[in-house]
């Protein structure tokens, strides 16, 4: 399993500087809407609105709302040229969202540490594949 | 992009898929490494998972068998406190053993109080899943 230590100070970091924008991460991320622009910026790079409009079936002020509490998450910056503007991804406030889920990351991995146990504590009396042999 | 409100985690377990396979859907032994239930291999089945109450949640996790394909697949429902989620086991034969991944799904990132319960629990690992997205998020320009 990865160590978690090599990170923990950058993502304390960040989440400190992400305290400063008005919109969480996480309010940020429950729409589904939101997401997919974050995928789009992901997979494809900055893009001009009117690019990431043809990807959705809405009107262009509702992406723009999206686009707005994007930014005020911090997820998204906003450069303007000539008369469009562009939208970039900025990834690191999505830390909080790993910080946010890993209790039960945790909580599945001892589990299973528990289910490995009582998996190498039991009889082989399930053969595995015929020239695996009982090895382990 | 990867569901940002889920949690895989994936083992390799030195064991053949069918003995993994006894171990996540026999009750006893279920209840070894999970916690106590009355689990039935049967598709629609409804059962509970008991563990300690804590604040905002009185630790009983309410399931249903959603998928069961012996030895590949198993999904449940899993309600409990705020949580209304699905988790699910997919087992693949590798080399001598198997190649356990888990997948739980249906955390709400806008829901407060799940956000309290989770946080009440402490801090700890880090998703490698979350840490190769943002890595590939960071390759961005």
């Amino acid at each position: 399993m990865p160590e978690p230590t090599a990170t923990a100070t950058a993502a304390t970091a960040t989440a400190t500087a992400a305290d400063a924008f008005t919109v969480d991460v996480f309010t940020a991320v429950a729409n589904p809407a939101r997401r997919e622009v974050l995928r789009l910026l992901r997979d494809g790079g900055p893009r001009p609105v009117g690019e990431l409009a043809e990807h959705f079936d809405m009107r262009r002020p509702s992406l723009s709302e999206h686009l707005r509490l994007l930014k005020d998450a911090g997820l998204v910056t906003e450069r303007r040229v000539g008369r469009q503007r562009w939208y970039a991804l900025e990834a690191a406030p999505l830390r909080a969202l790993t910080d946010w889920l890993a209790p039960y990351e945790r909580f599945w991995n001892d589990r299973i540490d528990g289910l490995a146990d009582l998996l190498d504590a039991e009889r082989d009396d399930i053969d595995g594949p015929p020239n695996a042999g009982h090895h382990d | 992009m990867t569901e940002p409100t889920s949690i895989d985690v994936d083992r390799f377990l030195p064991h053949p898929p069918e003995k993994v396979w006894r171990a996540l859907t026999d009750p006893e032994r279920l209840a070894g490494w999970l916690m106590p239930n009355d689990f039935v291999p049967e598709i629609g089945h409804r059962f509970t998972f008991h563990t300690e109450p804590r604040p905002g949640f009185d630790g009983v996790v309410h399931c249903e068998v959603l998928a069961l394909e012996p030895p590949r697949l198993l999904a449940w429902s899993w309600r409990g406190g705020t949580l209304d989620s699905t988790v699910t086991w997919t087992l693949a034969p590798e080399g001598r053993g198997t190649r356990l991944f888990l997948r739980h799904e249906g955390f709400d990132p806008d829901d407060p109080l799940q956000r309290q319960a989770l946080r009440i629990m402490g801090g700890g690992w880090r998703s490698h899943i979350m840490r190769a997205l943002e890595t590939s998020l960071a390759d961005q320009p």
